[in-house]
C-alpha cells in the first residue's frame, strides 16, 4: 500500500506538447493515407476470398495438388499453374539480375557524369513500355531468335530434367522447330525484359548511397575502381541487390499480357522449361474472366488469390530487406 | 540564348495551334465516343471501319480479345457493343451461357469465310495450292493426321508430293467465335471424329461447339490468343508445318496462301467475297422479330449445299447492340452507334471483298436498319435504304455477288487434276503441280481428266439436282474447249488468265523438284563426342582464356614490388 503510494508520488508528469494545427493536420492525412492503402489490401484480399470461397469449399485440398482446369466438371486446382508461374519467374529473375546489375553499375560508377541522367531516364522508359509491347516484340522478333539457344540447351543439356524437350531430335532435319516455341523460358524472357528496370532502379539507388568516405579511403588505400566496387559497392549494397531482385520477382509473379500472348496454355506440370506450353495463374484469368458461370468464375477468384498470397508474401521479405539495407550496416 | 528560347516559343506555339485546327474539322454533328470489345476473327473489317469514320468525328474504341470476352463484357455493361460470331445462350460442354440482362439485339455486321492458313514448303518453295477436304481438316485439328506425307492428304492432293513433315495445329487459347464456328461445323459433319476427340479429353459427349478450343498436352498443337497471334505465330519461319484457321482477311493481310476446302459439291474452293456469299444464300436466318435471336443464324444448310462455289465455312458475324439506357449507355453515344452502324451496312461494305470478307445482302441489311433503330438515341430517319451503296444491291433486287460468281475451274474438282494456282495473301505465287496431275497436259489428258470428274460429279451429288447438272455443264466446256490445250483451259476457267500462263510455264518444271523434296535426308546420328563438341568445348576455353587471361598475366608481369597493393585492395 505505502509501496503504491509512493510509486503513484513519484510518477513523472505527464508531458504535453501542442504540435499546432498543421502538424495535426498533416499526421491525420498521413496516417489516413497508410490506413487506405492496408484498407484496400484487405479490402482485395476480402473480396477474392469471398468470391473464390465457393471453389474452394467445393475443391478443398485437391485445389492444391489437381493440374487440370476444368471448373465445371468440378475438376480444376492450381499445381500446373503455380508452378508455371514461378518458373516463368525464375527464368525472369535469372535473366534480369544480372542485367539490372550491370547496368546499374554503369550508370552510378562508370558512365561520364553528362550521359548519367540520359540513361537513367532510358531505363525509366523501359519501365512506361506498356507489357502488350514487349509481348508483340517477344512474339514477331524473340521468339524466333531464341530457338537456337533453346536447342542448344536442350541438345547438350538436355539430361538436366529443366532442359528436357519431349518431341526434340536433333538429327532429324525436318524436325519442327515449334517445341521450342510458346514455352516459360521465351516467357520469361520476355518478362525479364519487362522487370529490368524495377531491379535496376533500386539497385542503382542503393550503389549511389555507398558511403563517400569508404570510397575514397579505398582508393587512398591503392583500389582501382574494380577494386574499390568490390570492397565498398558491392558489399554495401548487398541488401539493395537481394530487395530489388525480389521486388521484381513479384512483379514478374504477377506479369499478365506479355506471357498470355506468349505461351501456349497447358494444364499439366510443366517442368520442362523449354518445351512448348507453359501456364501462369494471371495468364489463366487474363484467358478465362470470359467464363460464362458463376462457379467458373469462383474457381478462377481463388486462383487469383492464392496469386494475391504469394505475390504479398514475396513483396513483404522484400520490401523488409530493402528496408533493412538502408541503413548501411554491412560497411560500417 | 534568350532570343533563341524565345524563337523556339513562339514555335512550338504555333504549333499547338496548328494541332488545335487540325483537331477540330468542321462538321455539322457531333458524336460521343464509343467502346466495344469482342471477336478478332470481323475486327480487321471494324478497325477499317472505324478508321474510316473518324473523318465525320465519330470516335469508336474497339478492343478485340475473343468474342466469349466481347459478350461477357457487354452482359457486365463494361462495353457499349460487342461483336461475336455466336449468340448468347448457346450450350458448350452442358454449360448455357446466360444471356445479359441489359437490353440487346443482334444485327449482322459482315460475312466471311473461316480460312485454314498454312505454312508449308516443298523443297525450300511455298506450297501455295493446298486442298483439304472435310475429314481431312477434321482429322488434322483433332491430331489423328500428324504428318503432312499422309495418304489422306496427298489423296486430296493429286498434284503435291508433301514433305514427311510433323502437321502443327495451331488454336486459340482464348474463347473465341472462330473456334465455335469451326468447332460448331466439325460437330455437324464430322460428329464421329469430334466426339472421339471429345472422349479423349475426358469431356462429355456428344459434345458440340466450344468457344474454348480443348488441347491434349503434349500433343505438338500450339494455342495462341486472338486471330492475330494464331495467323502472327503461323507465318513465322520456324513454324513451318503449321496450319491454323483463321478469318481468310487474315491471310491475305500476312501474305499467306490458305487451303481449298471441299464442298458438298466436290469442288476445292477458296472463301472468296463471291464463293461465302452464294453459301449464305442457304444460310437459315433467324426471321422471327420477337424472338431475342432474331437475324442469328442456322448454318446447316450451307455446310451441304450442293452448288459447286460454295465455300463450306462461311458465316456472319455479329454485333450485339444495347437497346435500352442501362449504363454505360446514353443516348448520344446511341446517335453515335447509329450513325456508325449505317455507314458500315451501306459504304463500308465495299471495303469487305477486299479486306477479305464478304459484304451482306440487301434482306440483312434492311433487318440490320430495323436493329439499329432499336438503339436508344439513334437518328430513325437517316437510316434509310435510299442512299446505301452497298455493292451487292442491284436495280433487281438479285445479289449481284452471286450472280456473278465465277465458277471454279475444272482443275479444282476432286479427282486427278489440281490447280497450280496460288491462294489468299498467296494469289500470285503459284505451286508446280505434277505433270499428272497437270491441266496443261495436251489433248489427250484433258480428255481423261474431264471423264474422271464427270464420274465425281455422280457420286457426290447423290440427290444432284439442277446444281449438279449446272457444274457438268461447266466441266463439259472445259473439255470442249480443251482440245487446244492451255488455252482452252484458261478460257473455261475465266478467272484469271495470268494463272493459266503461269500453269504452262511451270509444269516442266514441276517434276524434279517433286522429287528432291519427298526425299527426306538423313544426317548420320551423331554421337555426342563428335567434331561439332569438340569445337564447343575449345571456344569455351577460349572464352574462360579471355577472362582470365590478362589479369593473370598483368599480375605475374607486375609482380615485383605490387603485392601489398594487391593485399590492401582485398582488406
Amino acid at each position: 500500500m505505502v509501496v503504491d503510494a509512493g510509486a503513484a508520488a513519484d510518477r513523472p508528469r505527464r508531458l504535453y506538447a501542442d504540435s499546432g494545427l498543421p502538424d495535426r493536420l498533416f499526421r491525420g492525412v498521413a496516417t489516413g493515407g497508410g490506413a487506405l492503402v492496408l484498407a484496400v489490401m484487405l479490402l482485395v484480399g476480402g473480396f477474392l476470398t469471398y468470391r473464390g470461397w465457393q471453389a474452394l469449399r467445393e475443391a478443398g485440398w485437391s485445389f492444391v495438388t489437381t493440374a487440370q482446369w476444368d471448373p465445371d466438371a468440378r475438376h480444376f486446382g492450381i499445381a500446373a499453374v503455380i508452378t508455371g508461374t514461378v518458373l516463368i519467374a525464375g527464368v525472369a529473375i535469372v535473366f534480369a539480375v544480372p542485367l539490372a546489375i550491370g547496368t546499374a553499375l554503369y550508370i552510378s560508377e562508370y558512365a561520364p557524369f553528362r550521359l548519367r541522367r540520359t540513361l537513367v531516364s532510358t531505363i525509366d522508359l523501359m519501365a512506361a513500355v506498356p507489357s502488350v509491347v514487349y509481348g508483340l516484340w517477344g512474339l514477331f522478333f524473340l521468339q524466333g531468335k531464341v530457338i537456337g539457344l533453346a536447342r542448344w540447351l536442350s541438345t547438350y543439356f538436355g539430361w538436366i530434367p529443366l532442359f528436357k524437350v519431349d518431341g526434340a531430335d536433333p538429327n532429324d532435319p525436318l524436325a519442327t522447330a515449334t517445341v521450342y516455341t510458346a514455352s516459360t523460358f521465351v516467357a520469361g524472357m520476355v518478362v525479364a525484359m519487362m522487370v529490368t528496370p524495377i531491379i535496376c532502379s533500386v539497385i542503382r539507388e542503393v550503389f549511389s548511397q555507398a558511403p563517400i568516405g569508404e570510397r575514397e579511403g579505398a582508393y587512398a588505400l591503392g583500389a582501382t575502381r574494380w577494386g574499390m566496387i568490390r570492397s565498398v559497392v558491392l558489399p554495401f549494397g548487398k541488401g539493395g541487390m537481394i530487395g530489388g531482385t525480389m521486388l521484381g520477382l513479384g512483379r514478374a509473379l504477377g506479369e499478365t499480357i506479355g506471357v498470355y500472348m506468349i505461351i501456349s496454355p497447358v494444364f499439366v506440370v510443366q517442368p520442362h522449361i523449354l518445351q512448348a506450353g507453359a501456364s501462369s495463374v494471371s495468364s489463366l484469368i487474363a484467358l478465362r474472366y470470359g467464363e460464362a458461370t458463376p462457379f467458373a468464375m469462383s474457381a478462377l477468384m481463388a486462383a487469383g488469390l492464392a496469386l494475391f498470397l504469394m505475390t504479398l508474401v514475396v513483396n513483404f521479405a522484400a520490401s523488409s530487406i530493402v528496408a533493412r539495407s538502408r541503413s548501411g550496416a554491412t560497411a560500417e | 540564348m534568350k532570343k533563341i528560347r524565345a524563337t523556339a516559343a513562339a514555335f512550338a506555339l504555333m504549333l499547338c495551334s496548328l494541332l488545335a485546327l487540325g483537331q477540330s474539322p468542321v462538321h455539322a454533328d457531333t458524336y460521343a465516343r464509343i467502346s466495344g470489345s469482342g471477336s478478332t476473327w470481323s475486327q480487321n473489317a471494324l478497325d477499317q471501319w472505324r478508321r474510316n469514320v473518324t473523318q465525320y468525328g465519330m470516335t469508336v474504341d474497339y478492343t478485340g480479345n475473343g468474342s466469349t470476352i466481347g459478350r461477357q463484357q457487354f452482359a457486365d455493361h463494361t462495353v457499349d457493343f460487342a461483336l461475336s460470331e455466336i449468340p448468347y445462350g448457346m450450350t458448350e460442354f452442358g454449360v448455357r451461357e446466360p444471356p445479359p440482362t441489359r437490353g440487346y439485339a443482334y444485327m449482322p455486321i459482315v460475312a466471311g469465310g473461316t480460312a485454314f492458313m498454312y505454312n508449308l514448303k516443298i523443297g525450300g518453295r511455298r506450297v501455295t495450292n493446298l486442298r483439304l477436304n472435310g475429314d481431312t481438316v477434321t482429322k488434322i485439328f483433332t491430331g489423328k493426321i500428324t504428318n503432312w506425307a499422309d495418304k489422306q492428304i496427298a489423296a486430296d492432293n493429286p498434284g503435291l508430293s508433301l514433305p514427311s513433315r510433323k502437321i502443327i495445329p495451331v488454336v486459340r487459347s482464348d474463347g473465341a467465335g472462330s473456334t465455335a464456328q469451326f468447332t460448331l461445323w466439325m460437330s455437324k459433319q464430322h460428329g464421329a471424329l469430334w466426339n472421339d476427340y471429345c472422349r479423349r479429353l475426358g469431356k462429355p459427349v456428344p459434345c458440340g461447339l466450344t468457344s474454348y478450343y480443348p488441347v491434349v498436352p503434349g500433343s505438338g498443337f500450339i494455342a495462341q490468343n486472338g486471330s492475330l497471334g494464331v495467323s502472327g505465330y503461323t507465318r513465322q519461319n520456324y513454324a513451318e508445318g503449321a496450319i491454323t484457321y483463321v478469318e481468310y482477311s487474315y491471310a491475305l493481310t500476312t501474305g499467306f496462301p490458305v487451303a481449298k476446302v471441299e464442298n458438298a459439291a466436290g469442288y476445292y474452293t477458296e472463301p472468296t467475297a463471291s464463293n461465302v456469299a452464294v453459301a449464305l444464300t442457304k444460310a437459315q436466318i433467324n426471321q422471327n422479330k420477337d424472338s431475342s435471336q432474331y437475324l442469328t443464324q442456322i448454318l446447316d444448310g450451307v455446310y451441304t449445299y450442293q452448288d459447286s462455289r460454295v465455300y463450306p465455312l462461311s458465316s456472319y458475324s455479329y454485333m450485339i447492340l444495347p437497346t435500352t439506357l442501362e449504363a454505360p449507355m446514353t443516348a448520344a453515344k446511341g446517335k453515335t452507334l447509329g450513325a456508325f452502324g449505317y455507314y458500315f451496312l451501306c459504304q463500308g461494305q465495299a471495303q469487305a471483298d477486299p479486306l477479305g470478307y464478304s459484304p451482306l445482302p440487301i434482306n440483312l441489311v434492311q433487318a440490320g436498319f430495323d436493329q439499329l433503330r432499336k438503339i436508344p438515341g439513334a437518328v430513325a430517319q437517316s437510316i434509310n435504304i435510299a442512299g446505301c451503296h452497298n455493292p451487292t444491291f442491284s436495280t433487281s433486287g438479285v445479289n449481284t455477288l452471286v450472280k456473278n460468281a465465277p465458277f471454279p475451274r475444272a482443275c479444282d474438282k476432286a479427282g486427278t487434276q489440281q490447280c497450280p494456282s496460288g491462294t489468299g495473301g498467296a494469289q500470285h505465287i503459284s505451286t508446280p503441280v505434277k505433270p499428272s496431275a497437270s491441266t496443261s497436259g495436251g489433248g489427250s489428258t484433258g480428255g481423261t481428266t474431264t471423264g474422271g470428274s464427270g464420274t465425281n460429279v455422280g457420286t457426290s451429288g447423290g440427290s444432284s439436282g439442277t446444281t449438279a447438272g449446272s457444274t457438268g455443264g461447266t466441266a463439259g466446256t472445259t473439255t470442249a474447249g480443251g482440245t487446244s490445250g492451255t488455252a482452252g483451259t484458261t478460257t473455261a476457267g475465266g478467272v484469271d488468265p495470268d494463272t493459266g500462263l503461269a500453269t504452262g510455264d511451270s509444269t516442266g518444271s514441276s517434276g524434279g523438284a517433286q522429287d528432291i523434296a519427298a526425299s527426306s535426308v538423313s544426317v548420320g546420328a551423331d554421337s555426342f563426342w563428335g567434331l561439332r563438341t569438340w569445337l564447343m568445348g575449345i571456344s569455351a576455353l577460349l572464352l574462360l582464356a579471355v577472362v582470365v587471361a590478362p589479369p593473370a598475366l598483368a599480375r605475374r608481369l607486375a609482380r615485383p614490388g605490387s603485392t601489398t597493393g594487391r593485399r590492401d585492395e582485398r582488406a
